[in-house]
């Protein structure tokens, strides 16, 4: 039951149903492995709503100057802590216990992986809703708060993609979480040059555009930290890493 | 945050079964356990680990006096099934051995036919009160012991005729067709490939519903796998005993951490 179903290409398996991958969802004879497995991966999917929410309630806040809602990403992160303390110690107890192997240590490894890259990804917002205070207090800086809003859903998108990629085992759709990570990343270089010019325009604006870049930078780390997620899909459906050859877009600590 | 199901290991039913107080226990001059405190409780998988010879087996068979048996065998301290003394004179180790059930290391099925190894308790219990009862008790035992699939067809064939490892699976299925309220099993699983194994390991998941069971095993991983508690014995001492998600992954003694990391055995 724990061997690796197929071996041939992968690219064969589309749209998101998967049914030659369903050997990782036979039951085990002993069912309370089945009960530890499901619990820590229901986790996991719990821990991705509250950080999607966080995604969009930051940006939402950036845009919309809702020092309110700033404070409550802010605050709200602590449960998604407490979440990733509780998987960490769940995964090694998992480990310790039952001594996965194959498809199951897989999952095990990928659960542990997701919750830390997911757990950063709230830190990211969490700083967006603190930096939203400051900059609540100054006048807007042109439209970007739109544009990081944009980009922010755009990044909410991938991680709703790639949590659903994970709980369908669909490694086609994490793959291309994979490549639209590339977009995230175009945003983020139009933004750097767009902070760039209002910084060389005009001084006064240096803080809320250092601010404000701070905030690209957060959305644009997210983006790679779904990436990341969508990666541990792939890992954990076929086995294999994928390459590091992704299409990559910021080129930004290149600027001169 | 706590609305889903934990992972599924409470550590407390509340509900005492067996308890101890300094058990001890003398092979002749050999003085095998040492002041043995312990609480099992009710419907909860209690294993037993430690290296050879460290007494789990030993203490393991005072909890239905089975060591009366070995006559160079003494038993003293407190030992209590239900708040009574076990080893009071009054009471009876046959009725004891009919509450407390115990499946063995080696199989050791009756030179008697596979149906009637398990109707053999129900039969001198009085607990069927017809054929279609034993019937009915002979299919769920075998059933919970994940043989009957094997044996429904020769039910009437001789039980020493099995392999290995379906003699140990109709030896449980022996011991749980008198329903039990503690079951006790001694190295259950060595004679078994991972299939069987895996199949009683479900079965003594499930069997945690209704009653106690007390496991004696080598296979930490098992131990690991099966209990919700876990006692670990060295040299006679009980040496720590505790959840065993604890023992597992952060022990308190460094005795146990030894142990169960393979340094010392």
């Amino acid at each position: 039951m724990a061997d690796r179903p197929t071996q041939q290409a992968p690219t064969q398996s589309s749209g998101t149903s998967n049914p030659e991958k369903d050997s990782g969802h036979e039951k085990h004879i002993v069912s309370s492995f089945d009960r530890d497995l499901e619990t820590v991966q229901a986790r996991i999917m719990k821990m991705g709503g509250l950080v999607e929410a966080a995604i969009m309630n930051s940006a939402k806040s950036l845009e919309t100057r809702d020092e309110e809602l700033a404070e409550r990403v802010r605050a709200d992160d602590a449960a998604i802590d407490a979440l990733e303390e509780m998987i960490q110690e769940e995964t090694s107890r998992i480990i310790a216990l039952r001594s996965p192997s194959a498809v199951d240590l897989r999952v095990i490894l990928s659960v542990m992986k997701i919750a830390g890259n997911l757990e950063r990804i709230g830190d990211y917002a969490k700083n967006i809703g603190k930096r939203t205070s400051v900059l609540a207090q100054v006048p807007p800086v042109s439209d970007s708060a739109s544009a990081l809003r944009r980009m922010a859903r755009e990044v909410e998108l991938m991680l709703r993609d790639a949590l659903d990629s994970y709980i369908q085992r669909d490694q086609e759709l994490a793959r291309d979480v994979i490549e639209r990570d590339l977009e995230v990343d175009q945003m983020y270089n139009a933004l750097f040059r767009e902070f760039l010019t209002f910084m060389m325009e005009d001084p006064r604006s240096i803080t809320p555009c250092m601010h404000l870049h701070f905030i690209a930078k957060n959305v644009e780390r997210m983006g790679d930290h779904v990436t990341a997620i969508a990666e541990q899909v792939v890992y954990l459906v076929s086995g294999d890493r994928p390459d590091e050859d992704r299409p990559k877009a910021d080129n930004t600590s290149l600027t001169s | 945050m706590n609305e889903m199901t934990m992972i599924d290991r409470d550590v407390t039913t509340g509900t005492l079964k067996i308890s101890a107080r300094k058990a001890q226990v003398y092979y002749g001059e050999t003085h095998a356990i040492k002041d043995v405190d312990i609480d099992i409780e009710d419907k909860m998988v209690t294993a037993f680990i430690g290296p050879s010879g460290c007494g789990k087996s030993t203490f393991l068979r005072c909890l239905n006096r089975m060591n009366d048996t070995i006559d160079i065998c003494r038993v003293e301290g407190q030992i209590q099934l239900d708040g009574q003394d076990i080893y009071d004179p009054k009471v009876d180790p046959v009725q004891l051995r009919a509450r407390v059930g115990m499946v063995f290391q080696k199989p050791n099925p009756f030179p008697k036919s596979i149906f009637d190894n398990v109707a053999y308790g129900p039969r001198i219990h009085g607990l069927a009160r017809n054929r279609a009862d034993l019937d009915e008790i002979v299919e769920k035992s075998l059933r919970r012991a994940a043989l009957w699939d094997e044996v429904k067809d020769r039910l009437q064939a001789p039980g020493t005729g099995l392999s290995g490892g379906q003699q140990q699976r109709l030896c449980i299925a022996r011991a749980v067709a008198t329903a039990p309220e503690v079951l006790l099993m001694d190295e259950p699983c060595s004679a078994l490939d991972p299939i069987a194994t895996a199949q009683v390991e479900e079965l003594i998941d499930e069997l945690r519903s209704n009653f106690s069971v007390v496991i004696v095993t080598h296979s930490m991983q098992q131990a690991a796998r099966v209990s919700q508690r876990t006692a670990f014995f060295h040299l006679g001492n009980l040496v720590e005993f505790g959840e065993t998600g604890d023992i597992f992954t952060n022990p308190s003694d460094p005795r146990t951490e030894s142990y169960i990391t393979g340094r010392i055995g």
